[in-house]
């Protein structure tokens, strides 16, 4: 029944969104454009945005920040791609010799109408942190599950609390690096511990860089995921968890008396994870917005070319590349997504792209 | 250190904005630069009045040559009564005062900010309330709850501010540790600016505030805090967003000076002497000194002071009193009456003297041999409480007391013992002494305790009828504890904010079958409140109030266990029983515990229509009820409950979602008509 009235969503999307073809295909030929080399018009662009962040670098520098924040929407409202929202974040005041991150983060959500303004650690019902201690950093995305729309709840709440709360725990003085999920759990109980409760659930993957050990540890829960990028391979990946198709793990806080109906997975079966990184490695971090739309192929021969770079500007022009490629091949009835291939495996008609929130968080250690 | 004080004659103004920047690491602070150039007539005032001080030359001294003021927020947190929030959330505990205001001027319920467990005096008219050990010994506006944080710098004081941002009026003092490892009083409210908010209007300030009491000038150097804070003026719970200290730095050489100096002048002077030298320092004289100032009474008595006073009451006082006009009669012990106070009978003596605090009875034993017998007796001695005096009480102080307390029964030394003051031996030597006629410890707060600490009380204090032992050490759970088990008579067992292993208090559980009191809020994941319920349902059907406050792993199970305690009047279910279905057992409980007075079952979201019908019906005796979050409350419940539960003075129904916007007024109306005190958050936001 629920398949049934999925295809019968995505016909009407696709009746949809053929009228807007032609968009998504230039939008599809800039992004592979982009992706390709970094290239001369989103370098212009770039370059803007650089100079409107130098200015907030200065800025913040004065006020004594050590996290650089800058809001791209200049750069972005420029391109008229409808890229809305980006965001670009770049550690600064590390010791030199010890690897670090230069994290940026784009994405979109998958009804501009419904969250017309850009609001900082969200896209849709995904929501992402991204921060950094002396002692590590930490990063980490979470999608909420749109379902819960039916309750009368915000499905993004949820998640953009979870994140958050991952966030101030990063912060605090008890805070492992070594033990991200204990960072999920806490945040996970803290979710508990509100006045006004915050109900919904969330799939979510949490990963932090010790900086003294140059080790990655990631917890992951559902099918968001984790890839780590090498000499053009992947040589890390987060396991994806579900418990049937479409249906990840998730953390969940069920409305009262919905208990026995939900599915409810603590933050106790997230999959752990652990690697060495070296330099020049690039992370990625998404949902699943990404990855049911770009085939890993495509992903790694992006990616690849990001290898390396410190400069958050470069890095986030991969970002943007990716972020819209999964946009544009969402709303692409003909394109043999990774989720209609799956689909298939599982004897479910489910053509063309997948649309959904899509948060993209690009790494590279350096 | 020296680096970052600059010469601040130089450049006033302009540099200040940018050099001390780049040395500093701005993670937990901020920078205040004052403008110096603006204030002149400040600086000369600060400098004259550390002149004019003159007792400690050097201080002032080394602060002519000071920085530059300097504002910075907590670096973190040493020590703290009690909070909301659970110690690994992150939501209302106290840690949240560390940094920079995350909410400030907005005002609401956060949860980024650090909130305490009561308000008003709610708790103090529970059935769980506990009476005050030796009672005189309070000041006007008792603490109810403290924090103790510390800064980045060594400053000296100009200001301290608290960003209060939900129901201000608190804080009643604040505290600052000397280098010279003092504890100075920089301000104290009186009890004329507690009422103040109240009287205003019915409903409490609304507006969050930056309170910056002026201090007391003082020369101090500090980077540690301890705000005291009294509840009973609060509406509701107040929350702290950060606190910021404000002063002028201080080179590192001349505090080197300073703690050089402190540390031989205290060398010399006795523990007895500080608990005598610090109340002169804060009231500056009792009443009859003051009388004689007024009177221009200015003796020269510099040496031998005590025979010449003793000669002046003799032999000029009455006609002193005659000249001043003053009636002889009223002058109690004046020579006049013939009557001296020494000549009342013994018995009546010791009488007055036990209506004297703590410190009172130190001075009175300085009067004279006669007095210090007296006031030494060990009759004066059976109850003893030091946490008003938690500043001055040290090794030496517990050392005197023990000599003087040979019939001690009830102790109480919470607070006491910070930074070392007390040592676990001299606390084990003070209990093998006098241990073990005690009937009621209370060691609240004491971070001096140990295993063998804990021991030793399991050991000699065999007659215990009350134990507390709130909020002392959360990790490694201490306790060695299972020497506790020896007690068997306890009425009493506060383990708020204390972990636990879960045996032990089994095992205590079934040895202690008089319990009556068992307070048990944050006690840890690792304890399971459905076995100490059931254990609770077995063995302790005496129980008259528990508070579970967030402890986990209840289930309606552990509630029906609890219903066989038929005598419970006050029942604390907060946070506990979360998402789980309640099925019958709620039902049960109220009916088998008719004498219930408060139930709290704040954030029981399993809480259904049918639950709250039953509540109405049956909680005839309630008189505190706690409902907040409970999503399921309608306002036809709320009035149900009105008007079934009689006896109702507390209703607290913030975050119940399913009370409308537009019922709010009429449950505003409610309140007033019930006589009940409605606690929502939205009720005064609408108004």
């Amino acid at each position: 029944m629920n398949e049934y009235l999925d295809n019968a969503r995505r016909h009407i999307q696709r009746t949809v969104i053929s009228g807007c073809d032609s968009l998504s295909e230039t939008l599809n030929m800039t992004a592979m454009f982009a992706s390709t080399s970094a290239n001369q018009m989103l370098n212009a662009l770039m370059h803007l945005k650089a100079l409107l962040l130098q200015e907030a670098i200065e800025f913040i520098g004065l006020s004594g920040r050590a996290n650089v924040v800058g809001d791209s929407s200049g750069a972005t409202g420029a391109s008229g791609s409808g890229s809305r929202s980006s965001e670009s974040e770049s550690e600064s005041g590390t010791r030199s010799g010890q690897p670090r991150l230069v994290s940026v983060v784009c994405g979109f959500p998958k009804d501009i109408g419904m969250y017309p303004h850009y609001s900082k650690g969200q896209f849709g019902e995904d929501a992402w942190f991204s921060t950094s201690t002396d002692q590590a950093d930490a990063l980490g995305v979470a999608d909420g599950v749109g379902g819960w729309r039916v309750y009368g709840i915000d499905p993004g709440q949820f998640s953009r609390f979870l994140m958050r709360s991952c966030e101030r725990l990063a912060h605090a003085q008890d805070f492992e690096a070594t033990r991200p999920e204990h960072l999920l759990a806490r945040a996970y109980c803290n979710l508990l511990e509100q006045k006004q409760p915050i109900l919904g659930s969330c799939t979510a993957c949490v990963l932090t860089l010790l900086h003294d050990s140059s080790t990655l540890y990631a917890a992951n829960i559902g099918d968001s995921g984790l890839l780590i990028i090498r000499d053009g391979a992947i040589v890390c990946r987060s396991m994806e968890q579900q418990h049937h198709f479409n249906t990840p793990y998730q953390l969940a806080v069920p409305p009262p008396g919905q208990g026995l109906n939900v599915l409810t997975d603590g933050p106790e079966c997230a999959a752990l994870l652990q690697f060495e990184l070296q330099q020049g490695d690039v992370l990625i971090l998404a949902t699943d917005g990404v990855y049911d739309n770009v085939s890993e192929e495509l992903l790694v021969r992006v990616l690849s070319h990001a290898s390396g770079i410190s400069d958050h500007v470069k890095l986030q022009t991969f970002a943007n590349s990716i972020a819209l490629m999964a946009r544009s091949l969402s709303f692409n009835p003909s394109h043999d997504s990774p989720f209609s291939l799956n689909a298939r495996r599982h004897n479910i008609d489910a053509p063309g792209g997948k649309p959904d929130d899509i948060t993209v968080i690009l790494a590279s250690v350096v | 250190m020296s680096l970052l004080a600059y010469d601040g004659g130089v450049d006033d103004g302009n540099s200040s904005d940018t050099e001390p920047d780049e040395l500093i690491d701005f993670t937990a602070m901020l920078m205040e630069q004052r403008q110096h150039g603006d204030n002149d007539g400040d600086c000369n005032d600060s400098s004259s009045w550390l002149h004019g001080d003159g007792d400690n030359k050097l201080q002032s001294q080394s602060l002519d040559n000071q920085g530059y003021c300097l504002g910075q927020y907590v670096l973190g947190v040493l020590d703290f009564s009690s909070q909301y929030g659970i110690d690994y959330s992150i939501s209302y505990t106290a840690a949240n005062v560390i940094g920079r205001p995350t909410k400030f001027p907005a005002y609401g319920d956060y949860p980024e900010t650090f909130t305490m467990r009561t308000y008003g005096d709610w708790w103090q008219c529970a059935p769980s309330s506990m009476r005050e050990i030796q009672s005189q010994n309070l000041p006007t506006l008792p603490t109810h709850d403290f924090i103790v944080v510390y800064f980045e710098k060594f400053v000296v004081p100009t200001e301290v501010a608290i960003f209060e941002t939900f129901n201000p009026g608190g804080v009643v003092r604040i505290w600052a540790y000397n280098i010279t490892k003092h504890w100075t009083c920089l301000w104290e409210a009186k009890s004329s600016d507690m009422i103040q908010p109240r009287t205003r209007s019915n409903y409490a300030l609304r507006d969050s505030r930056r309170f910056a009491p002026p201090l007391k000038k003082t020369n101090v150097i500090t980077k540690t805090l301890r705000i005291d804070f009294n509840h009973s003026q609060l509406n509701y719970y107040t929350e702290i967003d950060a606190i910021m200290l404000c002063g002028r730095t201080v080179s590192m050489r001349s505090m080197q000076q300073l703690i050089a100096t402190a540390s031989a002048s205290a060398s010399a002077s006795a523990g007895l002497q500080r608990l005598d030298g610090g109340s002169r320092e804060v009231t500056s004289g009792g009443p009859i000194t003051n009388k004689l100032r007024t009177l221009k009474f200015q003796p020269s008595c510099r040496e031998n002071y005590a025979a010449k006073l003793h000669e002046f009451i003799n032999n000029d006082l009455s006609q002193f009193l005659i000249e001043n006009n003053l009636e002889p009669g009223q002058q109690l012990n004046s020579s006049v009456s013939q009557t001296c106070l020494t000549d009342l009978p013994f018995e009546i003596l010791l009488k007055i003297l036990s209506y004297l605090d703590l410190k009172s009875l130190f001075r009175m034993g300085q009067v004279s041999r006669l007095f210090y017998d007296i006031s030494t007796h060990p009759l004066l001695y059976g109850e003893l409480s030091l946490k008003p005096y938690w500043q001055l009480t040290n090794s030496k102080l517990l050392c005197t007391l023990a000599r003087r307390a040979t019939m001690l029964r009830k102790l109480d030394l919470s607070w006491c013992g910070g930074f070392g003051e007390v040592s676990p031996t001299e606390f084990k030597k003070f209990l093998t002494q006098r241990g073990d006629n005690l009937t009621h410890l209370r060691l609240n707060s004491c971070k001096f305790l140990n295993a063998s600490c804990i021991e030793t009380v399991g050991i000699v204090c065999d007659n215990l009828i009350e134990l507390s032992l709130r909020n002392c050490a959360i990790d490694p759970p201490l306790l060695n504890f299972s020497c506790l088990a020896n007690l068997k008579n306890l009425e009493r067992l506060d383990l708020f904010q204390t972990a636990f292993e879960s045996e032990l208090l089994l095992s205590m559980l079934e040895g202690n079958r008089k319990l009556k009191h068992l307070n048990l809020a944050f006690c840890g994941v690792s304890v399971n409140m459905d076995n100490v319920a059931t254990h609770l349902g077995t063995y302790n059907t005496q129980l008259v109030s528990l508070d579970m406050w967030k402890a986990h792993f209840l289930s309606a199970r552990g509630l029906q266990s609890l219903a066989r305690c038929q005598h419970l009047e006050e029942l604390d279910l907060g946070w506990c029983l979360r998402e789980a279905t309640l099925g019958d057992s709620l039902h049960q409980l109220l009916s088998n515990c008719p004498k219930l007075k408060k139930l709290f079952l704040s954030a029981v979201r399993g809480i259904t229509e049918r639950d709250l019908v039953h509540i109405a019906t049956l909680g005839k005796n309630l008189e505190q009820l706690d409902l907040m979050g409970i999503l399921n409350i309608t306002h036809e419940r709320v009035y149900d409950i009105l008007v079934h539960c009689t006896k109702l003075q507390l209703l607290d129904l913030s975050f119940c979602d399913s009370i409308m916007d537009r019922d709010l007024d009429v449950i505003a109306d409610w309140s007033r008509l019930f006589n009940v005190d409605i606690k929502s958050s939205r009720i005064y936001n609408a108004r």
